[in-house]
């Protein structure tokens, strides 16, 4: 248990109360069945897809099986090892003659089996060859072509194929970030996507956790020996924790599995990404539970709560959608400053961090912003929610919730 | 009188132009069970949540051993609000055991107090059952656990009896009785008078947010007028009516209920009733709550269209 859990550490008095409501809110939800399953299940989804994206788009390896005669022996360690650069694993076999070598491949034990001449190998198969192996033994039976011809006009072919390994293309990049920036815009759209989701999840827990106490009742006990606000930062921080723990769980079975399999091979960009992820979703999503928590307490039975929280779920599905124009036109100043402001900046701004678009005083400003907005919020939230929250039955309306007066 | 236990100086609170509780004071004593009785809208339950610190009131103040009860000793009061509420699928144990850490007991005491009030009513076993799963009556003891768990200091009970049976009312009587033999002060509401009268110490009627009686029950009754019940099967109409000083209340057969004003002496009304004939019964008429209950009803009806 983590110490931060453990209230017992603390006698009394109102940060002992809190850490309480927070531990209920966490190990609640943290040993339902819907967050152990849930969670595994998409670390194994999210694994699955990073590995199949990696072998079906990369790589893929395949084995041949390549019998050589003794007269062309010479030639299986230069294929392997140049069929191997191209992913194709070269299992050779010695084969004492011709005869028993073709009888194996047509019973499928050899892919093909390479005999006579060096220069000119008869290649046998069953029916068709890798194009991998059939390109690199061409080119291989050439080269020994090749060096007969030089031997026989008196040259040196050592020295010749030293001056030809020298010779090469000059390759200029005009362009070196592409592949890197391809990398870094996918890495933005999983971040995106994962804050928009978790956001709505998260602050619809919240919403739900507000009104399971008013539709059960149990507010009015719990108010008796706890201040209003206490029991809604500990809802928010305790059901935050588990959203955190999930997102944790989740961004590290990817940078694993993506680590695992070189999906992802320019240093630091995940763990970067991953890093301002959690953090914009601990600012977004105090934000938005803020919110969520005082809509939620204004109505008293789960079936009334899209009712109130419809507008914010709106407010955070637009904002991704919008990520998408932000990333196509990262320079645009109204993209900058929306990625700047609340309530937009929790998803906007780390996904423009994933991007490699977010400048450092971008992202401070927009940190100091939202900052400010909570503490707006917190003030504003904890009336909404102190005077709504004991008023069970019909929806309060807003301008009631405010002033609190019947 | 000030020492120690509850006091409440003129309670007022208004919903819009409802005037919910209107002025209202009384004390309750340490070891004090006290009945609060009312019609439904009388004010009952805004008073208790007023004393709670749920709701504030308008003015008017509630004192714990003469001072104003602040944040910190109201965490310490048992609380059973009327409308019961229990996290329903958290387990007992845990959910009696986060009651009494919220209220401020260590968590070892708190563990050790869920085990001793599991085992008093009886659910030592369900300690592990989410409280969705108990009966009707067993979630009612578990809710009445969660008031108990903190070894509170005062117990304020709304409808406490509402909903239970037979068996569960003796256990719950006890159980205040219990507690206010540990000096704690009780305060529950209930709408079953011959309950309230068998098991209040003192009892308050509320009517219209006022207290318009408040006192012990032999208080209550001696404050009510002399009849006496008289059965004399050989009397003719209005036998009674020739008496100065007796009024009479109503008959049923050959029984008549009469009401003496101060000055009329029992005995004189006694002679007259044995001049008619034989008499089979003479019997003061005490007043239940109920009658008491009616009839400061009445009273608070007349004095308030007066």
């Amino acid at each position: 248990m983590l110490p931060l859990l453990d209230p017992g550490r603390i006698a009394s008095g109102p940060v002992r109360t809190f850490l309480l409501i927070v531990r209920r809110e966490f190990l609640t939800r943290v040993r339902s069945r819907f967050f152990v399953v849930g969670t595994i299940v998409f670390m194994a989804l999210l694994a699955g897809y990073i590995v199949v994206q990696t072998l079906v788009f990369n790589r893929a390896t395949t084995t041949v099986n390549i019998g050589f005669t003794s007269q062309t022996q010479a030639l299986s360690q230069p294929l392997t090892a140049a069929a191997g650069t191209e992913g194709v694993k070269v299992v050779t076999h010695n084969i004492a003659d011709v005869q028993s070598g073709e009888d194996e491949v047509r019973s499928g034990k050899l892919d093909a089996l390479v005999s006579g001449d060096p220069a000119s190998p008869r290649v046998s198969v069953k029916d068709n060859l890798n194009i991998t192996v059939a390109v690199n033994l061409n080119a291989l039976v050439k080269q020994v072509a090749l060096n007969r011809a030089l031997t026989a006009a008196g040259a040196d072919p050592t020295a010749v194929q030293a001056a030809v390994a020298r010779a090469s293309i000059q390759l200029v990049y005009l362009d070196p970030d592409a592949a890197i920036k391809t990398q870094r815009t996918v890495v933005g759209v999983f971040v995106a996507a994962l804050l928009y989701v978790a956001l709505v999840v998260y602050g619809q827990m919240v919403a739900q956790g507000v009104v399971e106490e008013k539709a059960n009742r149990i507010i009015e006990i719990l108010l008796a020996t706890v201040r209003p606000r206490q029991l809604l930062l500990g809802k928010v921080v305790g059901i935050g924790l588990v959203g955190l723990l999930q997102l944790a769980l989740l961004g590290a079975t990817a940078l694993i599995t993506a680590r695992r399999f070189q999906a992802i091979n320019i240093p630091n960009v995940g763990a970067t990404a991953i890093a301002g992820g959690l953090l914009w979703f601990v600012l977004g999503f105090i934000l938005y539970a803020l919110l969520y928590a005082a809509a939620g307490s204004l109505v008293s039975r789960q079936e009334d709560i899209p009712s109130v929280t419809s507008p914010l779920t709106m407010l955070v599905v637009a904002t991704y959608l919008v990520f998408f124009w932000v990333t196509a036109n990262p320079d645009n100043p109204i993209g900058i400053t929306l990625s700047i402001i609340p309530p937009f900046a929790p998803i906007l701004m780390p996904a423009r961090i994933a991007t490699g678009d977010a400048q450092l005083w971008q992202v401070v400003l927009a940190v100091i912003l939202t900052l400010g907005e909570i503490a707006l919020l917190n003030a504003l939230a904890a009336r909404i929610y102190a005077n709504s929250v004991l008023r069970i039955g019909t929806r309060v309306k807003l301008t009631q919730a405010w002033r609190g007066a019947d | 009188m000030t020492e120690g236990g509850l006091q409440l100086r003129n309670i007022t609170k208004r919903y819009g132009s409802l005037l919910a509780v209107d002025g209202l004071s009384f004390d309750v004593q340490p070891g004090e069970v006290f009945g609060f009785v009312g019609s439904n809208g009388a004010g009952k339950t805004t008073t208790m949540r007023i004393l709670l610190g749920v709701l504030v009131a308008d003015a008017g103040e509630v004192l714990w051993a003469g001072k104003p009860i602040g944040f910190e000793t109201r965490k310490r009061i048992g609380y059973m609000p009327e409308e019961r509420g229990l996290y329903p699928r958290m387990r007992v144990a845990e959910q009696l055991a986060y009651m009494a850490e919220l209220h401020g007991s260590p968590s070892t005491a708190a563990v050790a107090s869920t085990a001793r009030w599991l085992e008093r009513f009886g659910l030592k076993d369900r300690g592990k059952d989410e409280v969705v799963r108990l009966s009707h009556g067993n979630q009612q003891r578990v809710q009445l656990a969660a008031a108990l768990v903190f070894d509170p200091m005062m117990l304020v009970l709304d409808e406490p009896f509402a909903g239970l049976d037979p068996e569960a009312v003796d256990a719950m009587s006890e159980v205040l009785h219990e507690r206010a033999l540990a000096g704690v002060p009780v305060i529950f509401s209930s709408h079953q008078l011959e309950l309230v009268e068998r098991i209040s110490d003192r009892v308050g009627i509320i009517q219209r947010g006022h207290l318009v009686a408040c006192g012990t029950v032999d208080e209550l009754r001696s404050g009510g007028p002399t009849r006496y019940w008289v059965d004399v099967p050989a009397a003719r109409d209005g036998w009674a009516s020739l008496l100065s000083g007796v009024r009479v209340v109503r008959t049923d057969g050959t029984r008549w209920l009469l009401e003496l004003d101060g000055k009329t002496p029992d005995q004189a009304v006694l002679q007259a009733a044995l001049a008619t004939g034989p008499v089979h019964e003479f019997r003061r008429d005490v007043p239940s709550l109920l009658d008491i209950f009616r009839e400061s009803m009445t009273e608070d009806r007349v004095a308030a269209s007066a």
